[in-house]
C-alpha cells in the first residue's frame, strides 16, 4: 500500500482550515430579508447539490473508460464517485426539505427539480446495487446505469428554468449579493476540498483492495509450487 | 464457469436491463404526463397564518446532516482500510509460514 501523499496533506490541512473559517463567514454574511435566518442552509446546500453533479459525471467519466477501454482504474473512479455521488445526494436531499419546511411550509412539493433530483438519487443507488448484486455483468451494467445519471444531471439543473417550480432558479448565485460572496465561495471551495480529499481516499482504498486481491491469486500460486 | 451457468448470467442481466429500460420508460411517460403538468399548479392558502418556526433547530439540523454524514463516510471507508491492511498481513504470514522457496 502506498503512503499518504503531499497533496493529501495539503489538502487536508485546507480542509481544516476551512472548518475554522468557513462557519465565522457564514455567521458574519447578512441574513435574507424575506427568508432570514434559515437562508443559511444556502451555503452549504448548493455546494452539496453541485457535488452530486460532479461525482455523477465523473462516475460517468470512469464507466465510459471502463465500457470502451476496459480500464480497471477508470471503474474505480466510477465506483468511488458513484457512492460520493449518493452521499452529497442525501445531503442535498436532506438539507433541502429543512430548508423548504421553513421557507414554504413543507418538507416536500413534487415539482421539477424536487423530483428530477430524487430521481438521480435513486439512478446512482441503483448503480451502487447493480454491481453488487447484479452478478457477473454487474460492473459493465452499472457503467450504463452512470450514463443515464450522467445525461440526468443537465435535466435536474436546467428544470427550474424549463418548468414552472418552487425552487429559486439558477439566477441566484450569480446575482448572489456580494456581501454574501465570500461566505458561499469560501464554503464551495471547502465542500470541493473534502469532496476531493474522499475521493483520493476512496480511490486508495479500491487500489489496495485490487492490490491485495492479485496477491492473493499469486500467494495461492506460490504455496501451490512449494513442498 | 460452464456454458448453461453464461446462459443463465446472460438471460438474468437481460431480464435487469428489460426491467430498468421498463422502469426509464415509465418515468419520462410519467414526467410527460398531463398530470403532472396540472400538479405545477399552486392553491392559494386561506385562513389563519401558522406560528412562525424558529430557524435555527433548521439550520443547525442541516449542518449537522452534513457533516455527520461525511465523518460515518471517512470512517466506513478508514475501515475498510484497515480491513485491507489485516488481509496483506495475514498473507504475508501464510507466504512466510509456508517455508522458504523450491
Amino acid at each position: 500500500m502506498r503512503s499518504v501523499g503531499t497533496g493529501f496533506l495539503v489538502a487536508a490541512t485546507v480542509a481544516a482550515a476551512g472548518f475554522l473559517l468557513v462557519p465565522r463567514l457564514i455567521l458574519g454574511a447578512p441574513v435574507e430579508p424575506v427568508m432570514g435566518f434559515v437562508q443559511k442552509i444556502f451555503y452549504f446546500h448548493v455546494p452539496c447539490a453541485t457535488m452530486l453533479f460532479l461525482s455523477t459525471f465523473t462516475c460517468a467519466g470512469g464507466s465510459i473508460a471502463y465500457l470502451f477501454k476496459g480500464s480497471e482504474a477508470g471503474d474505480r473512479v466510477a465506483v468511488s464517485a458513484g457512492e460520493l455521488s449518493v452521499l452529497f445526494g442525501i445531503c442535498t436531499l436532506v438539507t433541502g426539505p429543512l430548508w423548504g419546511r421553513k421557507a414554504w411550509g413543507v418538507w416536500w412539493q413534487w415539482d421539477a427539480r424536487l423530483t428530477s433530483s430524487l430521481l438521480l438519487e435513486l439512478m446512482m443507488i441503483a448503480y451502487l446495487l447493480a454491481r453488487r448484486y447484479a452478478g457477473p455483468a454487474g460492473r459493465k451494467l452499472a457503467a450504463a446505469l452512470a450514463l443515464f445519471a450522467a445525461i440526468d444531471v443537465p435535466l435536474v439543473y436546467k428544470s427550474v428554468d424549463i418548468w414552472r417550480t418552487v425552487h429559486p432558479q439558477t439566477t441566484v448565485v450569480p446575482t448572489l449579493d456580494p456581501r454574501m460572496r465570500p461566505a458561499f465561495w469560501s464554503a464551495f471551495a471547502l465542500i470541493t476540498v473534502v469532496w476531493s480529499l474522499l475521493l483520493g481516499l476512496r480511490v486508495r482504498l479500491e487500489r489496495a483492495r485490487a492490490e491485495v486481491e492479485a496477491l492473493r491469486l499469486d500467494a495461492d500460486e506460490i504455496l501451490e509450487a512449494r513442498p | 464457469m460452464t456454458t448453461t451457468q453464461r446462459n443463465q448470467t446472460t438471460r438474468s442481466t437481460q431480464s435487469l436491463a428489460r426491467r430498468l429500460s421498463a422502469l426509464a420508460w415509465f418515468a419520462v411517460l410519467f414526467a410527460l404526463s398531463p398530470g403532472a403538468v396540472l400538479a405545477q399548479d399552486f392553491q392559494k392558502v386561506e385562513g389563519p397564518l401558522r406560528p412562525e418556526l424558529p430557524s435555527v433547530p433548521f439550520v443547525a439540523a442541516a449542518y449537522g446532516f452534513i457533516w455527520i454524514a461525511i465523518l460515518v463516510y471517512v470512517l466506513a471507508v478508514a475501515r475498510g482500510l484497515s480491513k485491507v491492511r489485516k488481509d496483506l498481513a495475514e498473507l504475508r504470514k501464510k507466504i512466510d509460514g509456508a517455508g522458504p522457496r523450491p
